[in-house]
């Protein structure tokens, strides 16, 4: 998976809350990846990788990882139950969950969105 | 420095869906806090600056209940949307003071993200200053981006828009005495400057 850095120009965001988070993230000049990499999360007999998690951003500065989840509740299940085999598989790694609610009112907070 | 005249609403506006934290408890946390600084920065000089607009009236409130005599400073910096989308966050007010080698206490009105405040640790330490603390009103750790060295906090919230006590909705109910969850689904279209036709106005 290729790595894109801190310029919408060049990233193809799968979502529009996706381009505004890069945005945001732009503003603070505080740099950014879009899904720099994918977790492996279950494998098949013979070791291959059978599901995977790749989060939304990566920001260097923090070390951390951030996946928004502005979708369907059935959706935000499925994506929550990989979160939590990925906080197990790689229990040093740093995840923020942005759940759809919490980024609707900061986008609302800062005039972006009615 | 002029700070916000306390109006007496004749109602409680339409937009406030439940008080969370009312005057009393406000007041009387301010002066814990404050009991807790003027502990731990008497002798110590320090510059306490309120990040503008939000902390401008947890400031005043907490400056008053230091037990030594501090003028505050203020620091305002551009915040993200709709308008500056493309542009870079900056500081459009600064400190008046030069912190270099002085204890700088931020006051700020609730943490979130953490983005303004990391950046604004950022751009002072570049100054450095003694030492460098934060302390917020209200923090909210569910959105929380950037680490920062929060070293005093009011209350703990959750996920819900707040509004009161310095918070606003695009400039609206800062002068509201207490912290109180805002209903969303009060705020009309637009007018024309962008403010919403039903919020009642901040006065000054």
């Amino acid at each position: 998976m290729g790595i894109q850095s801190s310029s919408r120009s060049i990233s193809s965001f799968a979502h529009e809350s996706e381009e505004e988070l890069a945005g945001f993230l732009d503003f603070y000049s505080i740099e950014w990846r879009y899904e720099p990499v994918s977790f492996p999360l279950n494998w098949d007999e013979q070791g291959r990788v059978i599901e995977a998690f790749t989060p939304d951003f990566y920001l260097p500065q923090f070390d951390l990882y951030v996946e928004l989840t502005t979708m369907k509740q059935k959706l935000v299940t499925r994506k929550n139950r990989k979160i939590r085999r990925m906080r197990e598989l790689y229990p040093d790694t740093r995840i923020k969950v942005l759940y759809g609610r919490d980024y609707r009112e900061l986008l609302f907070k800062f005039g972006v969105i009615e | 420095m002029i700070f916000f005249s306390r109006i007496n609403r004749k109602s409680t506006p339409a937009a406030v869906k439940k008080v969370v934290f009312d005057e009393m408890a406000i007041s009387s946390r301010v002066e814990e806090l404050a009991s807790e600084i003027s502990r731990d920065y008497q002798g110590k000089d320090p510059i306490v600056a309120g990040i503008l607009q939000g902390a401008l009236v947890f400031t005043r409130d907490l400056v008053k209940n230091l037990s030594f005599p501090v003028l505050p400073d203020f620091i305002r910096i551009s915040r993200y949307g709709r308008q500056s989308r493309t542009g870079e966050v900056k500081i459009v007010k600064d400190l008046r003071e030069d912190i270099q080698g002085r204890h700088v206490l931020l006051i700020e009105d609730i943490v979130d993200t953490g983005l303004t405040l990391n950046y604004l640790v950022r751009i002072l330490l570049e100054r450095h200053p003694a030492s460098l603390a934060i302390c917020t009103l209200l923090d909210r750790t569910e959105l929380r981006l950037a680490e920062v060295p929060i070293k005093y906090v009011g209350f703990n919230v959750n996920d819900e828009f707040l509004i009161g006590y310095g918070l606003d909705y695009r400039e609206y109910y800062r002068d509201l005495p207490f912290v109180a969850t805002m209903n969303l689904e009060v705020v009309e279209p637009q007018t024309a400057d962008g403010r919403p036709k039903t919020a009642d106005r901040l006065t000054t």
